[in-house]
C-alpha cells in the first residue's frame, strides 16, 4: 500500500450508514428529537440530511455489520441550549457539556448522549474565546 | 429558553473511526485515500474530508471497540478511484456498480476495506443522458 493517491478525487463524505434494529423508533428520534430533515424512506431504510451528508438508517445486511455506529459529532451553535433540550426530551446523557480542548481562538466543547439504539453520539461546539 | 435555532444540528463536524494500529491507519488514509492529514495528538490522528474531520483512535473501552460505520466517500470518477485504491493494495468487496437509478443520475457504489478492516464505500452520482 504505497502508491500515492492524491488524485483519487475524494470530495467529501456523501453518506454514513447507521444500523438500527427498530426503524420507527430511530426515525422518530433522528427526526423529532435531533430535528434532522427526513429525506425519504425506502423499504426498511430511512434517509436523513445533516448539512449535506446523508444519514442512512437501516438494518445490517450481514451479521458482521451488525455493530454500533461510529461516533458522529454533530455541530451545534449553542451546546448548553442543546443540552437542555435533549434533557427535556428525555435523552440519555452520557457526559454533560465539557471543555475538550482549548484551541488558539476558540474552546472546543462536547457533550455525549445515546440514541435509542444505544449508539454514542456527541454534540460539539466551537466557542470563540475572548482575547 | 432554547430556540430551534441554537439547538439545531447544523452539520457533522467529526467522525470517530476505530483503528487498532493508528500509524498503519494514518498511512492508509493519507497515502491510499489521499486525504489531507491535519495533525496528530498522541494516539489520535486527524484528517480532513471535505470539511468533516475524521478522527482515528484506539478504542478506549471494549464497548467502543467495534468497526466503523460505513462511510461513503464521494468521488468524481468511481472507476478510476476504484482502480487506484486497488493498485495501492486495498481489498475490495465488489466492483463499481449501479445501486440506484435516480431521476437524473445513476448512483454508483463500490465497497472496500481500510487497513483496520473497516468496511468503507466509494459513491458517485453519474448524470444520465435524457
Amino acid at each position: 500500500m504505497s502508491a500515492p493517491a492524491a488524485s483519487l478525487g475524494i470530495q467529501n463524505i456523501g453518506q454514513i450508514s447507521i444500523i438500527v434494529h427498530d426503524l420507527p423508533r430511530a426515525t422518530a428520534f433522528y427526526r423529532d428529537t435531533l430535528g434532522l430533515p427526513l429525506l425519504f424512506t425506502a423499504g426498511n431504510m430511512a434517509f436523513f440530511d445533516c448539512g449535506g451528508v446523508r444519514l442512512m438508517l437501516g438494518p445490517a445486511s450481514s451479521p458482521e455489520l451488525d455493530h454500533p455506529s461510529s461516533i458522529l459529532y454533530f455541530r451545534v451553535p449553542d451546546i448548553n441550549a442543546a443540552h437542555r433540550r435533549l434533557m427535556e426530551m428525555g435523552v440519555k446523557i452520557e457526559a454533560p457539556p465539557r471543555l475538550i480542548a482549548p484551541m488558539k481562538t476558540y474552546d472546543l466543547w462536547m457533550l455525549a448522549f445515546r440514541d435509542p439504539q444505544g449508539n454514542i453520539m456527541e454534540l460539539m461546539s466551537e466557542v470563540p474565546r475572548l482575547l | 429558553m432554547s430556540t430551534q435555532n441554537d439547538t439545531a444540528l447544523t452539520r457533522i463536524g467529526q467522525i470517530a473511526i476505530n483503528a487498532h494500529d493508528v500509524d498503519r491507519a494514518t498511512a492508509f488514509y493519507r497515502d491510499v485515500l489521499g486525504l489531507p492529514h491535519l495533525f496528530r495528538a498522541g494516539q489520535l490522528s486527524f484528517f480532513d474530508c471535505g470539511g468533516v474531520r475524521l478522527m482515528l483512535d484506539k478504542a478506549e473501552k471494549p464497548e467502543f471497540d467495534h468497526p466503523s460505520s460505513i462511510l461513503y466517500f464521494q468521488v468524481g470518477n468511481i472507476r478510476a478511484a476504484h482502480q487506484r485504491i486497488k493498485d495501492a493494495g486495498a481489498k475490495f468487496e465488489d466492483e463499481p456498480h449501479v445501486i440506484a437509478q435516480m431521476p437524473k443520475y445513476d448512483l454508483w457504489m463500490t465497497f472496500f476495506r481500510d487497513s483496520e478492516n473497516n468496511l468503507l464505500a466509494l459513491m458517485s452520482e453519474v448524470p444520465r443522458p435524457l
